[in-house]
């Protein structure tokens, strides 16, 4: 990780000299020609469309003309103010931030929990990996029956509460709440591997130690545990902050299409608009962009704390 | 985002230290397998298409799946009789309407479509007109043929004053509801206006204990821009005319989304129909869960059917639909037309021939009326006696399509209608009133016309 910080730095003294200096290695060359396809397939699968769905998000032009008006930020202002986007927006991120702050909670718990050493370990690891493995579609759809008001059990037990008074899948926050649950129920296990993974790399003579010196459990969690695990944690988070930043099978198939997030948003002006495909490339960009942002935050944090750590 | 981790990847595998020359050659004979493979996929996917074997003229005619089986015998039918002379294919589409379009729109744009004859819906030629991509057929689709058709299914294929198709089956919203239980409670008769549907339905579930009054769909999607135009329609409004006009937010409309909201809002109908699709409808109504019900023709056959039905056929009653005052009674047009593929043009006389016999024909129409409970769209056949035994349903839904409307006819129809289904939605659900939903719908609909009539400009300069 130090090491990877640093190398920028060495290469960073004119890109021709550098150029000409690897190029001159034989050996190096060679090993240039051998990842020029590879390159080529990234720029032709990657960058191409990402180039085209830019360069669209600039023109007024539906699909199969060619060329097209250059619009400039024509389609973003419009986008901005369209009140579906300004609603898809919202709810994306009150989804990502909401779940992923639940899963990271739960998850810890549960990764500190299978952590110890007890019966049946391997047993239980593995089965809290179950909703994880199911596909994003069938979990949403099975939760959409429990949610349903004629044979949905979660829908009968929060009536018979009184929670609620109408059935969840007939409103738009409860409809919100509905998906946040089962994506906390889905994603939770994979946040807890993957911080289970981390823990694991903590090595048990600190906590000796800790415990000769007479620390108590709760100073062992925040002086010993959470800042080890730190770098995991920034891991996980990411990951799953971008997945949800993009969710979209899990609202269509729960909410029967009526859930909009930016992703979906962006189906909908591409796909089943004849007009808003401008403007559905500008969603996309939109989506992109601030999706690159968000990794990007989470990076430059890592980086920090990795070489404060070196 | 996917690309972005590629990219990382892609730069840090370049960077790190070299690895062994074993692995390299692997990994490049991998990737030179990989393009290679992908060569080939792409070199197949070009093939297919119809070849003219001689003398045959090869058809392809697109719609969706076919559940009854009516059409692929009406399909064999066709290939019988004219041997030799045509054949015709029939290429099974997606069963939602929107996917559908989205595919045939997604061909055409891309350049060609190897469809010549789309089985289309009835919302179609305007957009598809609106960018040639269907051909004109005023000339061969007579005056004197138009006058054997359902004139609202004439009405559906119609465009700036030109026809671009023929009408194959129709359909219309009809009110059902349970005259058994209406009699218990005193009623004789079903109601004329929405305020005596409110009344009957509260009364009729109240004294029989039945879960419902009324049912109808409602969910975010194209089938309740139906329902919810047929509120709007039957108080009088109008959303979009035909010269483009939007009177979205004029007081009739407002009237007809207050009339539907009140629904939800007066107990008759469940919330729950802002879920409602038309399953939903129909199993709760068959179980006996209701004692009104919009829906289609089609739920007779189930209704006919006990393994399908908790009730019978003369439990129920079925009527054209209410209306508010200063409007009158108006179903929505469903249904689905024969449009011809523009770039099809030199196969036309085959293509006719496929169309009579689809569309004109008496024998054809009866056989799928009865098999399959598809509305004919010719006048005659709604006194066929073979029609009217079979499907009863028949002669309630000749009335009700002599006052049915279609929906907005606009070459920006797909956008109109995404306005639509959301603004009913939220104004069903109580999100929005009614009057925010007709002034959201004016500002939306509005704002899309201008801007495809912008990009309709560029279309034409391009």
């Amino acid at each position: 990780m130090a090491t990877r910080a640093g190398t920028p730095e060495k290469e960073g003294g004119g890109l021709g000299r550098v150029f000409r200096e690897e190029f001159r290695n034989r050996e190096r060359r060679t090993a240039y020609y051998m990842i020029l396809p590879t390159l080529l397939v990234i720029l032709g699968v990657a960058f191409y469309p990402i180039a085209v769905s830019l360069i669209n998000s600039f023109r007024l032009s539906l699909p199969g003309q060619p060329g097209g008006e250059w619009a400039g930020l024509q389609n973003y202002v419009y986008l901005f103010r369209d009140s579906p986007f300004q609603a898809a927006f919202i709810n994306t991120v009150v989804f990502t931030v909401v779940s992923v702050a639940l899963e990271f909670v739960i998850g810890l718990a549960v990764a500190l929990a299978i952590n110890r050493a007890f019966k049946a370990r391997g047993l239980v690891r593995a089965a809290i990996l179950v909703p994880w493995a199911f596909p994003i579609v069938v979990s949403a759809v099975m939760w959409r029956l429990m949610y349903q008001d004629q044979v949905g059990i979660i829908n009968y037990i929060v009536t018979a509460l009184g929670l609620i008074d109408q059935p969840i899948l007939t409103d738009n926050v409860t409809v919100m709440i509905g998906a946040i649950v089962s994506d906390v129920w889905k994603t939770t296990p994979f946040m807890a591997l993957l911080l289970l993974a981390g823990l694991q790399t903590i090595p048990g003579d600190v906590y000796e130690a800790a415990k000769v010196d007479g620390a108590s459990r709760v100073q062992q969690f925040f002086r010993i545990t959470l800042p080890l695990l730190g770098p995991s944690i920034l891991v996980a988070l990411l990951f799953r902050t971008l997945d949800s930043w993009r969710v979209y099978d899990l609202f269509w198939a729960m909410s029967d299409k009526q859930l909009e997030s930016l992703s979906t948003y962006t189906y909908k002006a591409v796909r089943d608009s004849q007009l808003l495909f401008p403007v559905g490339n500008a969603a996309a960009v939109v989506t992109f962009l601030t999706a690159f942002l968000i990794a990007i935050f989470f990076i430059k944090v890592l980086g920090m704390k990795t070489s404060t750590e070196a | 985002m996917s690309s972005v981790v590629a990219e990382r990847a892609g730069g840090r595998s370049g960077s790190s230290k070299r690895r062994g020359r074993l692995s390299r050659r692997d990994f490049l004979r991998l990737s030179g397998a990989g393009l290679a493979g992908a060569a080939l996929l792409g070199g197949a996917g070009c093939g297919g298409g119809g070849e003219q074997t001689s003398g045959v003229t090869n058809l392809v005619f697109s719609f969706g799946p076919d559940d009854s089986g009516s059409l692929t015998q009406v399909v064999d039918r066709f290939n019988e009789e004219y041997q030799g002379e045509i054949q015709a294919e029939y290429r099974q589409m997606p069963s939602d309407t929107s996917s559908y379009f989205n595919q045939l729109r997604t061909e055409f744009q891309s350049g060609a479509s190897p469809v010549d004859v789309i089985g289309g819906d009835v919302t179609w030629p305007a957009q598809l007109a609106a960018n040639g991509w269907i051909l004109d057929l005023s000339d061969l689709f007579t005056e004197d043929m138009r006058s054997d058709f359902v004139d609202a299914t004439v009405q559906s294929c119609t465009y700036q004053d030109k026809v671009w198709g023929v009408p194959w089956f129709t359909d219309v919203g009809l009110l059902w509801y349970r005259q058994d239980l209406l009699e218990e409670s005193g009623f004789s008769e079903g109601p004329q206006t929405w305020d005596e549907l409110k009344e009957m339905a509260e009364k009729t579930s109240r004294d029989s204990g039945t879960e419902f009054g009324f049912i109808f769909q409602g969910a975010q999607y194209e089938g309740a821009v139906v329902d919810g135009l047929e509120y709007i329609w039957t108080s009088g409004g109008n959303v979009l005319t035909d010269s483009g006009e939007v009177l979205a937010d004029q007081p009739d409309p407002i009237t007809g989304l207050t009339t539907q909201r009140s629904m939800v809002e007066d107990g008759v109908s469940p919330i729950a129909v802002v879920n409602y699709k038309e399953p939903e409808t129909h199993t709760a109504f068959l179980n006996g869960s209701a004692v009104f019900c919009r829906n289609w023709p089609y739920m007779y056959g189930l209704l006919k059917d006990p393994a399908q039905s908790q009730i019978t056929p003369d439990q129920v009653e079925i009527t054209t639909l209410p209306y508010n005052e200063g409007g009158e009674s108006h179903s929505g047009l469903g249904g689905w037309n024969m449009y011809v593929n523009a770039a099809s043009e030199d196969k036309l006389d085959a293509i006719w021939e496929f169309i009579r016999f689809f569309t004109m024909n008496d024998e054809q129409q009866r056989f799928r009326a009865t098999s399959g409970g598809f509305l004919p769209p010719l006048k005659s056949l709604y006194e066929d006696q073979e029609i009217l035994d079979s499907q009863p349903v028949v002669s309630i839904a000749g009335d009700a399509l002599e006052r049915a409307l279609t929906r907005p006819i606009s070459p920006f129809y797909s956008d109109v209608s995404l306005a639509m289904q959301r603004q009913f939605a939220e104004s069903l659900k109580g999100a929005v009133t009614p009057e925010e939903a007709a002034q959201n719908l004016q500002q939306e609909i509005s704002s899309r016309i201008e801007l495809g009539q912008r990009l309709l400009v560029e279309d034409r300069s391009g």
